[in-house]
């Protein structure tokens, strides 16, 4: 127990006395893994904000509440006489309401503030082209029962599809970042065996054990991936933060739940962990020969 | 407690630095290598701290045949084996205490066994007042008695030093030789390389003397001369 404070204790001596390199391995540990992070974040993102729209619908008409359901049929039926128009529904606050709490399923506080008459209903439309949304704007302008007309726009349907190849470009540069976090860990561990390989050779001589020389090594090379970790989430969660305070619209959201930003803070910070201890095993291979 | 049979060292490239040498060091003697510059002295201590492995021979360190021993188990070797080097070897980031406790840590020894003896042992090579400064704020002859101290913390059966006064004036080079005289008298088995005649005349204990990698005299209570020739 005592040797093992001794060898961390030793491993931060020496982390001070290599700040430098270990600065720079620590920055592009950072770098990586908050690349890595935001990705993670991002594509969070795109997921609860595209919730509605993952039943194939392209128009959602929010309705005032004058007239009723009653008024809101004979829009209905009017809607579905349109030649663009392939079909459409009617959600009513009840069902408002309950796609409200899935999409909100995460933050129950926000859930218990709102009730379902607080929502409005909608009429959900699919086209048959959807280039053609224009033309029902177009019929639907000014009318009394439009409260406000949201479009499943031709970003947001790129933007569906284009998750998934930013999904797999992500992954790709998440590998790339982690293994080049790896390769340099494991070179400031080689620079900084070099560094003390006189002194190492008298830890031998003394009769220190491969593992005695090495235990530091590795805390080193796991502490500066911890750092590089810990400055990724907390970028993360600093520039989360941000996103929070713009004011936003019930329908597009800035932020994800606090529970998923934590249980993926962790796993940065378990793989920044990870790629050093991984590095600076890589750098400590083939050395060591008595 | 040392004992060497045909023992022949070969360097990569050819150089033959020691051939045919066999000697026995008996438990708690004193015996000093001699020879000239390049004539094998260094690398036979190598080879004792497996340092260097040995081309030929075998070699039996406090009973152990270390020319086999597997690579995991050589810090034990080096455990039983004190070692003092003309150019000290002593850490530069570490104090005088540190540098001493650092040979015990490496057996995994208690914290407050490691100070007890470390305070013990600076006590007896005179360092007691100097525990806190570093190798750098010491002359040479502390320093050498650090690695005196590091040597024998942890009461090796065997000290093996190169030339321990080979950077130090004749003074100081008489008390570190004080100081390796009393560790012998405690019943540690003492070889030293060493091309000081001086102390080995005024010593009188066995010398082996080396000349070309080969034993050329080996000889109880001797001078760093041949003593038949005088
Ligand atoms: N690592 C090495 N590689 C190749 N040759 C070596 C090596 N070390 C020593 N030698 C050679 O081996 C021979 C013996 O060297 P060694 O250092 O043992 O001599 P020595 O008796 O200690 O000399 P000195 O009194 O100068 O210290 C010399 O010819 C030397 O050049
Ligand atoms: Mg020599």
């Amino acid at each position: 127990m005592s040797t093992f404070l001794f060898l961390i204790g030793e491993a931060f001596v020496n982390l001070r006395r290599n700040a430098l390199v270990a600065t720079g391995a620590v920055l592009a540990v950072f770098v990586s893994l908050a690349l890595a992070f935001g990705a993670l974040v991002f594509n969070e993102l795109v997921r609860v904000n595209t919730l509605q729209w993952q039943q194939g619908d392209h128009l959602i008409i929010f309705l005032k509440d004058e007239g009723g359901p009653v008024a809101h049929s004979e829009l209905l039926a009017q809607i579905n006489d349109y030649p663009e128009v392939k079909n459409a529904w009617y959600m009513d606050k009840a069902g408002a309401y309950q796609e409200f709490l899935e999409i909100y399923s995460d933050q129950p506080a926000l859930a218990a503030t709102v009730t379902a008459a607080d929502l409005p209903a909608s009429i959900r439309v699919e086209l048959d082209d959807i280039s053609t949304y224009q033309e029902v704007q177009f019929r639907l302008v000014g009318h009394p029962l439009l409260r406000r007309l949201s479009v499943f726009s031709e970003g947001i349907e790129r933007l569906l599809s284009l998750t998934g190849v930013l999904n797999s470009i992500g992954f790709g540069l998440v590998v790339l970042m982690g293994a080049s976090a790896v390769v340099l860990i494991a070179n400031t561990i080689r620079m900084a065996i070099y560094a003390r390989r006189e002194e190492i050779a008298i830890m031998k001589l003394v009769g220190a054990g491969n593992w005695f020389i090495r235990v530091p090594f590795i805390i080193e090379g796991a502490t500066v991936g911890l750092l590089g970790g810990g400055l990724a989430a907390a970028a993360v969660f600093a520039s989360h933060n941000l996103l929070e305070r713009i004011p936003t619209d019930i329908l597009i959201r800035f932020q994800v739940d606090q529970g998923f930003l934590l249980s993926r803070a962790i796993l940065i910070l378990a793989f920044g962990g990870l790629a050093g201890f991984i590095g600076s095993s890589l750098g400590l291979r083939r050395f060591l020969r008595v | 407690m040392i004992r060497l049979h045909n023992v022949a060292k070969v360097y990569d490239g050819g150089v033959v630095a020691v051939q045919e040498v066999s000697m026995d060091v008996r438990k708690g003697e004193f015996v000093f290598l001699v020879g000239p510059s390049g004539s094998g002295k260094s690398t036979l201590i190598r080879m004792c701290l497996r340092e260097e492995k040995v081309t030929r021979g075998k070699i039996w360190v406090a009973g152990k045949d270390i020319t086999k021993l597997p690579t995991w188990r050589v810090p034990y070797l080096r455990r039983t084996v004190g070692t003092i080097f003309q150019d000290f070897k002593l850490l530069p980031t570490k104090t005088v205490a540190e540098n001493v406790a650092f040979a015990l840590k490496v057996t995994g020894c208690p914290r407050s066994i490691v100070r007890r003896q470390v305070n013990t042992v600076l006590e007896l090579v005179g360092l007691s007042a100097k525990t806190d400064r570093y190798p750098r704020q010491l002359s040479g002859g502390e320093q050498q008695r650090v690695s005196i101290a590091r040597a024998f913390v942890n009461r090796p059966p065997i000290l093996l030093a190169d030339e321990p006064t080979g950077n130090l004036d004749p003074a100081t080079s008489v008390g570190i030789m004080r100081l390796l005289d009393r560790i012998n008298r405690t019943g540690t088995t003492v070889m030293m390389a060493t091309h000081d005649f001086a102390i080995v005349d005024a010593m009188r204990r066995r010398v082996v003397q080396l000349d070309r990698g080969r034993v050329v005299r080996d000889q109880g209570e001797s001078g760093y001369e041949s003593s038949e020739e005088t």
